[in-house]
């Protein structure tokens, strides 16, 4: 159905953006909270919009916004994601010096644009929605305006992101030259005709492909990624890690699975993707191992998790890849949450020795990291055991079964880094006395859902994984 | 030919005389700025990295800001007709959040140079 109403939610958000922005400027009293709170009512009004949304089959704009149950269940997930954002960094900004109404802003018009990502299968209004997240998010690693490395990531991930952008416009462009359309499902009905894409709109396809797995951050294209995470504030690599990976995973997928079925481009694009996934999940792990800060520990993860995703991509496995980035977000913002609760004003104690005696001074806090850990490791109680086994079952069924036992060898290398921090917390003397300013309910109260999060989709998954049935039964 | 030779021995002519005139009645005041084959502020030979004034940049932002405002009016005065008041009003909607955008630059103080 065509109805103004399709564009209800990314309104909602920007509208959120716009008054936050505007506040910030007008507002005269030290203590900014109040931003937040109108930033996530924004968000929470967006989350209304895409409930009410469900079933519906909203489009505008000629069908070049849709809101299938894909879209909206991802961006459900977005919504999730800004308000951990914006609740992590309600005390944070303040602490570390953040300016916090120009990170309710950006965060919400950086959600906006992973909104329009997901919601087109039209390649225009995909970059579209790319620069408007691209641009937030450099704005966003750099907020921390005093900080070396803050500046840093903010540069190379400009520098870098302008590089992708300008690789996907040019594939854009030998795509359109060659196919004389910018719609996903144009391009590949040419395909299936069995003329194929003539040679430009191929590469023009892998131009794409690599611009999209920049932002993904997937070998070879993940250099960047480790400094940007590392330098950015602790509550921007949450959103970093997350969003603008599922939405490029997201993407991927609508263009990548019709593609894999055809041969011509099954033999090229599937085994350079399973290239890149082997490459990815042990370049990431590999690299996490030698790794003496936590965040710079957490960002290789990070990486080698797309390496996991990218495996449910090639298997053309939706669900569980939905699945998996559900999971992925609670472990992952769980992780990084603890993280930024480990701080006081002006200082982050990120170093792995910082984390040594943590399991006698702060119990529930290393209690709550270590089970998020042991989540991203994959063992069994926990949310990330089941995300990996979906994927991984899913990669046999289909016959990758080499790309199988290549993820769960670079998962059992994994656990060795993961593990060597729990062992720090509970195992090792403190030497320093890394205090922690505890007054930040609202990171406890993220930290909290993350943990209900990931303990519920551990043991019942069951409702989710129907719901996200539900929703790609439709479309794909 | 002939004609051709005239002209150009004319036209030289007409140089020379002039350039001998600014010569003779011109006022001599040289000064550094002047010496410059192009007077248009920035020093001719300078690295290639130097350091640039912030502020300055910033307004060219703001130029750019207002400039891509004119660049969607006028499609949108040759396409009225056809749009009426609904293209009228998404177009307000533009102008809007530029708008703010323009309230919010100036709240910040980007036109406070120190």
């Amino acid at each position: 159905m065509t109805t103004f109403m399709a564009l209800a939610p990314l309104l909602t958000v920007v509208f959120g953006a716009l008054v936050v922005l505007l506040l910030e400027a007008f507002m005269k009293r030290a203590n900014r909270e109040p931003l937040g709170y109108v930033a996530a009512l924004a968000l929470l009004a967006a989350g209304f919009f895409v409930i009410r949304s469900w079933n519906r089959d909203l489009d505008y704009f000629g069908g070049r916004l849709v809101l299938d149950r894909f879209s909206l269940l991802l961006i459900a997930l977005f919504v999730i994601l800004g308000l951990f954002v914006l609740l992590m960094g309600l005390k944070y900004a303040a602490r570390q010096g953040m300016n916090l109404g120009e990170f309710c802003g950006l965060v919400l018009l950086a959600v906006a644009g992973l909104m329009i990502m997901v919601s087109s299968t039209d390649w225009l209004v995909v970059f579209l929605g790319l620069e408007v997240l691209s641009v937030a998010s450099y704005a966003l690693s750099g907020l921390k305006k005093t900080d070396r490395t803050s500046s840093e990531a903010a540069a190379k991930y400009f520098l870098m992101g302008s590089f992708a952008g300008a690789f996907f416009v040019f594939g854009l462009a030998l795509v359109f030259g060659t196919s004389g359309s910018l719609d996903f499902s144009t391009l590949l009905a040419g395909g299936v005709s069995g003329a194929g894409l003539a040679p430009a709109g191929a590469v023009g396809l892998g131009l794409i492909l690599a611009a999209l797995s920049f932002k993904i951050a997937i070998a070879p294209f993940h250099m960047w990624a480790p400094d940007v995470y590392e330098g950015a504030p602790t509550p921007v690599t949450v959103f970093l890690t997350v969003g603008p990976k599922a939405a490029g995973l997201a993407v991927l997928f609508r263009l990548l699975v019709p593609l894999l079925r055809n041969e011509p481009f099954a033999a090229v694009f599937g085994s350079a993707l399973s290239l890149m996934a082997v490459l990815t999940m042990f370049a990431g792990n590999l690299a996490a191992l030698r790794q003496r800060s936590v965040k710079r520990m957490l960002a290789y993860s990070s990486i080698a998790h797309s390496g996991y995703l990218i495996v449910a991509v090639i298997a053309g496995d939706g669900p569980s890849l939905v699945f998996y980035l559900v999971v992925y977000l609670f472990m992952n913002a769980g992780a990084f949450s603890v993280l930024a609760a480990m701080s006081r004003k002006g200082v982050e104690y990120t170093a792995l020795d910082d984390f040594a005696g943590l399991g006698r001074r702060y119990p529930w806090l290393a209690a709550c990291l270590s089970v998020f850990l042991l989540s991203l490791a994959g063992f069994p109680p926990t949310a990330g055991f089941l995300a990996k086994f979906y994927v991984f079952s899913g990669a046999v069924r289909e016959g990758h079964v080499a790309l199988a036992v290549a993820a769960v060898l670079a998962s059992l290398i994994s656990v060795a880094y993961y593990l060597k921090v729990i062992v720090f917390m509970y195992m090792k003397e403190d030497q320093g006395e890394a205090a922690i300013d505890q007054e930040n309910p609202a990171l406890y109260l993220v930290i909290f859902l993350c943990l209900f999060g990931v303990v519920q989709l551990g043991l019942w998954p069951g409702n989710l994984l129907a719901l996200i049935r539900q929703a790609l039964s439709a479309a794909f | 030919m002939l004609e051709l030779t005239l002209s150009f021995l004319v036209f030289g002519l007409l140089a020379a005389v002039m350039i001998v005139i600014n010569y003779l009645l011109g006022p001599r005041k040289p000064n550094p700025a002047r010496e410059k084959p192009f007077e248009c502020g920035s020093p001719p030979l300078q690295a290639g990295i130097g350091p640039v004034n912030i502020p300055f940049f910033l307004v060219a932002l703001l130029f750019l800001l207002l400039d891509v405002e004119i660049a969607f009016f006028y499609p949108l005065a040759l396409a009225f007709r056809d749009r009426g008041f609904g293209g009228l009003a998404a177009l307000g909607t533009f102008i809007l959040v530029l708008a703010l955008g323009f309230v919010y630059a100036w709240k910040k103080g980007i036109f406070r140079w120190s």
